[in-house]
């Protein structure tokens, strides 16, 4: 085991840690708290994997952005709304036995599986000129799509945030 | 080189061109004018007529591959955009006649600019050949979808529809990127011919790609609402504008289809073994897709016609029927065969008709009584005969009763299972049909058996909408009776980029 693998299980411990909190825990705020470091985790194993880029906009935008705003709404609404939000389990028995079988079968796959594997690996010393590069050549169409979807999301949002009975 | 290459990309990028160019302008005009008017409406069938200006254009340019590999440009997608295109126009017409919409003094540009930004998802679904685009089309659909799920919010059933939707297709979507991500991992391809030739050349772990294979058919099976992942479809129908439920169940499942046949096809099949020129294929060692598919559309139908029998709601059951019709149209895929893609193009065109027929009539219903109930529907052969009639003929040809089109659109597909043998399958699908035309004469029975209640008086219907009614039912008897050039026209665009 070399420093690579370490570091990579002690983000992956941490993300997978977290991420069960997430969803076992009943408080929701514990909940969205612990996302952060699921968040942080997997912005470690971005860092790790030499995808320096997407882990600072993983950092920037989930962890700095999304998160903090998640938490806001989170406390402003558990006051405001009469109904307990509370995460709840039903059928406990059978679900996790049908989750343990899948989650078993894939990693027994997993593990007999030849994954194929880039044997040389490009000069990643610039992540980002390669990536703005990309955007604007082979992947412009996707790029452009995903600017779209992010408009409609936003007039989605707009439009469901406005909701009433009354609209003017 | 690449500036090149992308120069000539936009050139046959028109058709969507104008489809984001109208969103955009639908929006900033409801952004600057204030008047609540219809008028900013007007500039959606306008953007529509002139994609569909542009996409005839395309028929004449041959099958391309744009955008570096991302999006293919085939009379397969040429055909498939025809058929979202006649019914986003459709449906636009009858949105402006919709009486639930205009309530409430909302405004409808947004309405409008939505449908648009659907439009355009379902345009590029059709199209894409590599798996990072085909993701984000379908995405750009779901989207526009789950929030015109929710326009009419005043109703409870609506928000409702919108949140089941968006839970479901969270799952759907995350579960097909995780197949994707697994096909990446033992491929090192996104683009579907990179897949392809990649499963060529080495040999992959058969139960991996079978596992990649399955979940990435779960996000198909939901845009297509194939059993067992159906079951936002009801609610959704119900609770969603009707002019969206009938859009829905036309042209996002004619793109989900295209996407899954067109990804089928190009990546899973084996050029070496199948004999394309003469259109049969071959799939990959270890890979028992026909049976999987074949499964699939058995408990589609079944389930999707049997539930049907006992909703009483028209919008609920035309949901469950239309469940029926996806594991009709998927007994097509099942041949992995030309023939049979042929007939569910075919079928695609006829179903478009006698569906949205079906769905305007159960929306002037819902106008002028606002109930979908079955029983409103008593004695409606009396009250507006025209409707009754325009209805029984829409609901016949959904059974598949000859001289309608939908006996033409069943006969291509049990032809193409006769012909590959899959004898048990087409009895399956016969069986079925019976079952089906039990709950389509339920309605019958209701609009000509029964007497009205004495309160209801007979209703008037308006000109435009006669003409609508008309305009519905001429093809669909039509295609039943003449349907030489659109079974040519079918067996012509089956060709897709990248496939000799």
């Amino acid at each position: 085991m070399n420093l690579f693998d370490i570091i990579f299980y002690f983000f992956a411990f941490i993300t997978l840690a977290s991420a069960g909190i997430v969803v076992f825990s009943r408080n929701i705020i514990y909940a969205a708290f612990s996302l952060l470091f699921t968040f942080f985790g997997v912005a470690g194993i971005y860092v790790l994997l030499n995808a320096d880029f997407i882990a600072v906009a993983q950092l920037l935008i989930y962890v700095g952005g999304i998160l903090v705003l998640l938490l806001f709404g989170v406390m402003l609404t558990n006051k405001v709304v009469s109904v307990d939000i509370k995460t709840g389990t039903l059928q406990t028995l059978p679900a996790s036995l049908l989750a343990a079988m899948t989650a078993g079968s894939i990693c027994g796959v997993f593990y007999a599986t030849d994954w194929k594997i880039v044997q040389s690996v490009p000069d990643v010393s610039t992540t980002t000129h390669r990536l703005g590069e990309m955007f604007l050549t082979t992947y412009l169409l996707p790029f452009e799509v995903a600017s779209l979807i992010l408009l409609v999301a936003l007039i989605g949002a707009a439009m469901i945030a406005r909701r009433g009975k009354t609209i003017f | 080189m690449m500036l090149e290459q992308i120069l000539n990309s936009v050139k046959l990028l028109y058709p969507e061109t104008t489809l984001a160019v109208t969103f955009c302008l639908l929006i900033l005009t409801d952004l600057i004018s204030r008047k609540r008017s219809n008028g900013t409406a007007l500039i959606a069938p306008l953007g529509l007529f002139i994609t569909a200006y542009f996409v005839v254009q395309q028929i004449s340019t041959g099958a391309n591959s744009i955008f570096s590999n991302m999006l293919a440009v085939d009379s397969f997608s040429i055909y498939f955009k025809f058929v979202i295109l006649v019914s986003a126009i459709i449906v636009v017409i009858f949105s402006m006649q919709f009486a639930e919409l205009t309530r409430g003094k909302r405004s409808v540009a947004e309405y409008y600019a939505l449908l648009i930004a659907l439009t355009l998802g379902l345009f590029l679904m059709v199209g894409s050949t590599n798996l990072l685009m085909m993701y984000l089309s379908l995405e750009l659909s779901s989207i526009s979808s789950y929030i015109l799920a929710g326009y009419t919010k005043e109703a409870d059933d609506s928000s409702e529809a919108s949140l089941k939707y968006i839970i479901y297709g969270a799952v759907s979507s995350g579960m097909m990127l995780y197949g994707i991500s697994i096909l990446y991992g033992l491929t090192g391809a996104v683009d579907i011919y990179g897949i392809n030739n990649a499963l060529m050349l080495t040999e992959v772990n058969a139960v991996t790609l079978m596992i990649a294979g399955i979940l990435i058919v779960v996000g198909f099976g939901y845009k297509i609402s194939a059993v067992p992942f159906h079951f936002w479809t009801p609610d959704v129908y119900e609770g969603a504008p009707i002019t969206i439920t009938a859009f829905l169940s036309v042209a996002s499942k004619a793109a989900g289809f295209a996407m899954m046949i067109r990804f089928f096809k190009v990546a899973f099949m084996n050029p070496a073994v199948g004999n394309l020129a003469f259109g049969s294929w071959a799939t990959f060692r270890g890979f028992d897709w026909n049976l999987i598919l074949a499964v699939l559309s058995v408990l589609t139908m079944t389930i999707g016609n049997l539930v049907a029998v006992w909703q009483n709601n028209l919008k609920r059951l035309l949901a469950y029927s239309s469940i029926a019709h996806a594991g009709y149209m998927l007994m097509g895929i099942v041949v992995l065969s030309n023939e049979g893609i042929a007939a569910i193009l075919i079928y695609f065109v006829v179903y478009l008709f006698m569906n949205l027929g079906a769905f305007y009539i159960v929306m002037i219903v819902a106008n002028k009584t606002g109930s979908e109930d079955i029983n409103a529907y008593k004695g409606l052969g009396y009250r507006a005969p025209l409707l009754g009639v325009a209805m029984t003929i829409f609901l016949l040809s959904l059974t598949g009763i000859p001289p309608t089109a939908g006996f033409v659109g069943k006969l291509y597909i049990f032809a193409a299972l006769i012909n590959a043998k899959w004898f048990w399958l087409a009895i399956v699908g016969v069986l079925n049909s019976v079952v089906s035309l039990y709950y389509y004469v339920r309605i019958l029975r209701n609009m000509f058996l029964r007497d009205p209640d004495s309160s209801v008086q007979p209703f008037q219907i308006s000109v435009s909408q006669i003409i609508i009614v008309l305009m519905l039912v001429v093809p669909t008897i039509l295609l039943g009776l003449y349907f030489g050039p659109l079974v040519e026209y079918a067996q012509a665009s089956v060709t897709m980029f990248g496939i000799h």
